[in-house]
């Protein structure tokens, strides 16, 4: 947006300052005005119209803006009294010494960082062998959190090899309980730092693990990370999409999870 | 040792470092070599890849050497890597200065040279590691005091903090009465021009006047 607007003896265009400090330069710079100098009365006008065209383009009028309104306001009103008031031997100092002090001190580390910004950068004009931010190499560590979309394509893929009847099968019962099944998954991760998902479904001991022991795992699973006792994670390969083994990692925190376990069946 | 293999060494060892690196690791890796041999034979290599018109060139940054591609080259390097270049607004830039020049500074001192709210900003840059909580300044309220890190001289190609061009002085900034054509030469830019002239004497041809100013004469400095 780059329409001029009429306000008052000048126009000024609007652009996006970086706080009141900022927009006051301009204005002095728009004005061609000495900042030893300013005559505070035309700039805080000017200042004022840009407040209030901010706020009819709703763009949030920061805090810092009003301060400095009040700021000019004051100073303005110290110009006009006469200084009789106070001590009519010395003459009080320019109230607008302090405003005066700040805009050349914003003013030289605006152009510090306008030359900071100009130098030449690493990683946008030159670049290093080894990039400066930890950039995990492809397929390594750079762990995202797994959504329950991957969970149950992990979990179709574990029930598809498992053990299927033939046509008919016998009615075993297996006595596995979702809650005996947490306590198990919680048992390894408190050994190890973290689990694969399909190592899991496989600590029913000797054999390929039934399907009442894939789907119950996949249930005490579930339900610890509703407990938030643990927190799942898939590596992404270079196009960032999720690949490699599927990851339980104890929460930080997680003590305390079977805390909730009574209520459960 | 002859001196093409001690250069080949020096070499291999910085192409090899996952950071700029300093000469005193140098020395420490290779015992025939002593650091303060090794700014000598750094001026060397760089020399030749200037002259051989190589794709790279060693940068003196963060108090090490570091292989860097040339600069011109940038618009296809940045095609293959394919990555975001580091973008900071002006916001993060303004405040990353008065931190850099001021460290260390609090939030509030940041604030006041700003004239805006400092916290999310300040914030974003501890995040992208250009900027580091270094302690707690010992007054009332404790508060935290903000630093440059080593990543943010990476980033930018300074050797040290004191390699930021000196700040303007404040007089410098008001008009000069009568004298407005012929101010009074900068100290910052009169130190940069000194030294890329210096460095261009040093390496012929059209050397990024950026990348030699910082290895030749400061290197040596540097190997103590």
């Amino acid at each position: 947006m780059s329409e001029p607007l009429a306000a008052g003896p000048c126009a000024i265009k609007l652009q996006v300052f970086e706080g009141p400090l900022d927009l006051l330069l301009h204005l002095i710079r728009a004005n061609e005005v000495d900042i030893a100098d300013i005559p505070v009365t035309q700039i805080a006008e000017q200042y004022l119209d840009y407040l209030e065209l901010m706020r009819e383009l709703n763009l949030d009028v920061a805090g810092e803006y009003l301060v400095m309104a009040a700021t000019l306001a004051w100073i303005k009103s110290h110009m006009i009294l006469p200084a009789a008031e106070e001590d009519e031997a010395e003459e009080g100092p320019d109230p607008r010494a302090e405003l005066m002090a700040r805009l050349l001190e914003y003013q030289r580390y605006k152009e510090a960082a306008e030359s900071l910004g100009e130098r030449v950068r690493l990683g946008r004009d030159v670049f290093a062998l080894h990039p400066p931010q930890p950039r995990a190499t492809p397929g390594a560590e750079r762990e995202i959190e797994v959504g329950l979309v991957e969970l149950i394509e992990a979990f179709r893929r574990v029930l598809a090899a498992a053990p299927q009847g033939a046509g008919f099968h016998e009615v075993e019962h297996e006595p596995i309980t979702v809650r005996e099944r947490m306590v198990v998954v919680m048992d390894v991760l408190a050994r190890a730092e973290t689990a694969d998902l399909d190592g899991l479904f496989e600590l029913a001991g000797d054999g390929r693990p039934s399907r009442a022991l894939i789907v119950v795992t996949f249930l005490a699973i579930l339900e610890l990370v509703r407990l938030a006792a643990l927190r799942i994670h898939q590596s992404l390969n270079d196009g960032n999409v999720p690949e490699g083994p599927i990851r339980l990692r104890r929460a930080e925190g997680a003590r305390d999870w079977n805390e909730g376990l009574p209520e459960l069946m | 040792m002859d001196r093409k293999r001690q250069k080949q060494l020096v070499e291999a060892l910085i192409v090899a470092a996952p950071e700029p690196l300093p000469p005193r690791r140098i020395a420490e890796v290779v015992p025939e070599l002593a650091a303060g041999e090794v700014p000598e034979l750094v001026d060397e290599l760089m020399q030749e890849h200037a002259q051989q018109g190589r794709g790279f060139e060693i940068w003196k940054v963060a108090g090490g050497y570091q292989l860097r591609t040339r600069q011109e080259l940038a618009e296809f390097v940045r095609q293959l890597l394919r990555e975001r270049p580091l973008r900071l607004s002006r916001a993060a830039l303004e405040t990353l200065a008065v931190v850099a020049y001021k460290q260390p500074v609090t939030r509030a001192e940041v604030e006041q040279v700003r004239g805006v709210e400092a916290g999310p900003v300040l914030r974003g840059l501890v995040e992208r590691r250009l900027v580091r909580i270094a302690g707690h300044r010992d007054v009332p309220g404790r508060p935290v005091l903000y630093a440059t890190t080593r990543r943010f001289l990476e980033i930018f190609g300074l050797g040290r903090l004191d390699d930021l061009p000196t700040l303007r002085e404040i007089d410098e900034l008001l008009p000069q009465p009568g004298a407005a054509a012929s101010q009074p030469e900068l100290p910052g830019e009169s130190a940069v021009s000194a030294e890329s002239a210096e460095s261009a004497g040093e390496a012929p041809g059209e050397v990024a006047a950026e990348a030699p100013a910082m290895p030749a004469a400061e290197a040596s400095g540097e190997a103590r």
